[in-house]
């Protein structure tokens, strides 16, 4: 990709060379004006009663007066599902109406990434999503959800199977290289800058003798002992530098976020969220949506409630938990029947 | 004035129905979708569509990387992007929805356009879809893009994204229809089901992105089937002209002549409307292009152009672009 950007601009500077300079600042006046847009304006008003639905059922969370992460409003006594690896540390949340609540945490559902808070205020009713309104969705279809600053929302398509989205496993940043029983362990070829082993302090040429204290003397074996690991777990190792053996202990780091580096696509999506993997179920949409806008609901053409946005996965792709997955994990932490 | 239109179509309204009992404008060909029933009407069109359109969409499968691409003939042959076949003659796989997969063989295409085109050398009949006359789409059109981002993955499957065209000239057509690496290649479809268009690269915002339009594949279709592939090197080494030109309607229209190049030396200026090289019709820039840098430096040429309604034939001999 970067050489054919490397052709087009080389492209460029040689149609501007035969066809002078002017053709290419011509007749930007011409182009479909923003209001008409897929997201534009008037796209977005065509939606009527479900853009003030998406907006009035969204909360924003902040830490430090900033966005970390988008909320959806589930009962009227103001608890709301979010993110919940986006919302550390999150004290207040503001509402589309301008008016900002203390928050309290009530529970964290780990295996999903979500978080349950509630809005600190006396004798009030908040605007919620309705359960009795959900849906699953099968085929692609028209998706909406409110937008970071909750005065606009963004419009796609629900594209590809609903499916569980595997585990990713932590990663140490490392290539291996060279193994075997006469070189006595397995031999790191190069070490991705700032990953986990980069901070850690190994570096190209030191050999792995022990992980975990279990001998290795093969590439898989030690993809296999890290690979069972999650990103946060912290891995022992004895390494051999310049004939003197030392130890290290790695606090493993997520496989997206390590070797996003090296990935292309992601280079031109901009910041990912960095829990992307392990969904028991997922559904996929194109909205574009920053990272701090997961956590806030998903709404179809009719108004429906979908999901929960789960991830940023790439510049054209988020994950959506589907609403009765949420409903299966916070039902039971939620006063009285939600509905 | 919004009432006033509002009374204005009214009567409109009135009348067609008067003489034409119902006039119907589909929701997708409105200038915006004006509430929830339009939103509706284009969700049901775009499913209607879907299933046709994605029965011709392949996987392509390189060395080097993996794209996307549209077979538009039973026996095979594939549109994809330039970039995405690199060269002509190159053996490379393709894979179906259903995860099947046959080999195919790179043909031609353009480094302008970014137009390119494959061929499957397995026996058909393969399955297809229909590609767009020309001049059949135009910038507000709505539309939807299907391909494999980041490669085929079967588990996803196929992903969609809808959008407006939002530009279209010469070589280029831009749309608000999202993409990502993987895609390229793949095809832009109307709301009639054809392909207009092919996916061809990203810009920096995620609601501008590129895509060869099918008049680029239109006019050198037989360029391109024949293994010729144009590149920037051919460009820079072939014949060169000396002329800037814009596309309207009544045909190609000198814009500018760089001094002392060969159309300069020949007496070509702006306003002339170029019509033929060697007998052969110019029917867009990069037509031009092909004719022109497919020659030699110093090669005779015989140019047809229309100047203030007369035509004249006019012969040169090429020059260098590195002059």
């Amino acid at each position: 990709m970067k050489l054919y950007f490397l052709k087009v601009s080389i492209l460029l500077c040689l149609l501007s060379r035969i066809n002078g300079a002017e053709f290419f600042e011509e007749n930007s006046s011409t182009s479909l004006e923003e209001n008409l847009r897929l997201n534009g304006i008037t796209t977005q008003e065509a939606l009527g009663a479900g853009k003030s639905q998406a907006l009035d059922t969204t909360v924003r969370l902040l830490r430090n007066q900033k966005l970390i992460a988008l909320g959806t409003l589930i009962n009227p006594e103001g608890y709301l599902i979010t993110k919940a690896s986006s919302c550390v540390g999150a004290r207040e949340a503001i509402l589309t109406n301008g008016k900002t609540y203390p928050l309290k945490i009530k529970k964290r559902f780990e295996e999903v990434d979500l978080a349950l808070y509630q809005l600190q205020g006396e004798g009030l009713e908040f605007n919620h999503v309705r359960w009795d309104k959900t849906r699953s969705i099968s085929e692609e279809s028209l998706v909406f959800s409110a937008f970071t600053e909750l005065e606009e929302i963004r419009l796609g398509v629900a594209s590809g199977s609903p499916r569980p989205i595997g585990r990713e496993g932590g990663v140490m940043g490392v290539l291996l290289g060279r193994e075997g029983k006469k070189l006595g362990g397995v031999e790191i070829s190069e070490v991705v800058p700032q990953a986990a082993a980069y901070r850690a302090g190994l570096l190209p040429n030191d050999l792995i003798v022990r992980v975990d204290t279990r001998k290795v003397t093969r590439r898989d074996q030690v993809i296999k002992i890290v690979g069972a690991k999650d990103p946060g777990d912290l891995v022992n190792l004895e390494i051999k530098r310049k004939k003197l053996n030392k130890s290290i202990k790695v606090t493993l780091g997520h496989r997206s976020v390590t070797f996003d580096l090296f990935n292309r696509n992601l280079q031109m999506s901009g910041p990912v969220s960095k829990r992307k993997d392990n969904f028991p179920l997922i559904l996929q949409h194109d909205l574009p949506l920053p990272k701090e806008a997961m956590g806030g609901p998903l709404f179809d053409i009719k108004g429906n409630f979908l999901g929960v946005n789960i991830a940023r996965v790439d510049r054209v792709t988020v994950f959506t938990l589907p609403a009765e997955t949420v409903r299966t994990y916070v039902e039971e932490w939620v006063p009285e029947k939600i509905n | 004035m919004i009432r006033c239109l509002h009374l204005v179509s009214f009567l409109l309204i009135t009348l067609f129905r008067v003489q034409a009992e119902v006039v119907d404008t589909q929701a997708w060909e409105k200038r915006s979708p004006e509430n929830t029933d339009d939103l509706l009407a284009i969700q049901k069109r775009l499913k209607e569509l879907l299933p046709g359109a994605k029965k011709g969409l392949v996987g392509i499968e390189a060395m080097d990387g993996a794209g996307s691409g549209v077979v538009v003939s039973s026996d095979g042959l594939i549109l994809t992007a330039a970039h995405v076949i690199g060269k002509t003659g190159k053996k490379m796989k393709v894979r179906f929805p259903d995860g099947k997969t046959a080999s195919a063989i790179s043909l031609g295409g353009s480094e302008i356009s970014d137009a390119g085109m494959l061929q499957i050398l397995d026996k058909g009949p393969w399955p297809f879809v229909e590609i767009a006359k020309n001049k059949n789409s135009k910038i507000g059109d709505w539309c939807f893009g299907i391909g494999h981002p980041g490669g085929f993955d079967s588990e996803r499957g196929i992903v969609v994204r809808i959008g407006r065209i939002i530009e279209k000239k010469d070589e280029t057509m831009q749309t608000d229809s999202r993409l990502l690496g993987g895609d390229s290649g793949g095809p832009l479809f109307d709301f009639d089901g054809k392909v207009i268009a092919i996916h061809s690269r990203i810009s920096k915002r995620p609601d501008q992105n590129f895509h060869v339009p099918i008049e680029s594949f239109r006019a050198n279709w037989d360029f391109f089937r024949k293994e010729k592939l144009l590149t920037i090197e051919k460009i820079e080494r072939g014949g060169f002209l000396g002329v800037s030109c814009e596309e309207r309607e009544e045909g190609l229209v000198i814009q500018s002549v760089v001094p002392n190049s060969a159309a300069d030396q020949a007496g070509l200026r702006q306003g002339d409307i170029l019509l033929r090289i060697n007998n052969q019709p110019i029917v867009n820039r990069e037509k031009l292009t092909i004719l022109i840098s497919t020659k030699d430096v110093s090669e005779k040429v015989v140019i047809r152009y229309k100047r203030e309604s007369k035509v004249h034939d006019l012969s040169l001999h090429l020059g260098s672009r590195l002059e």
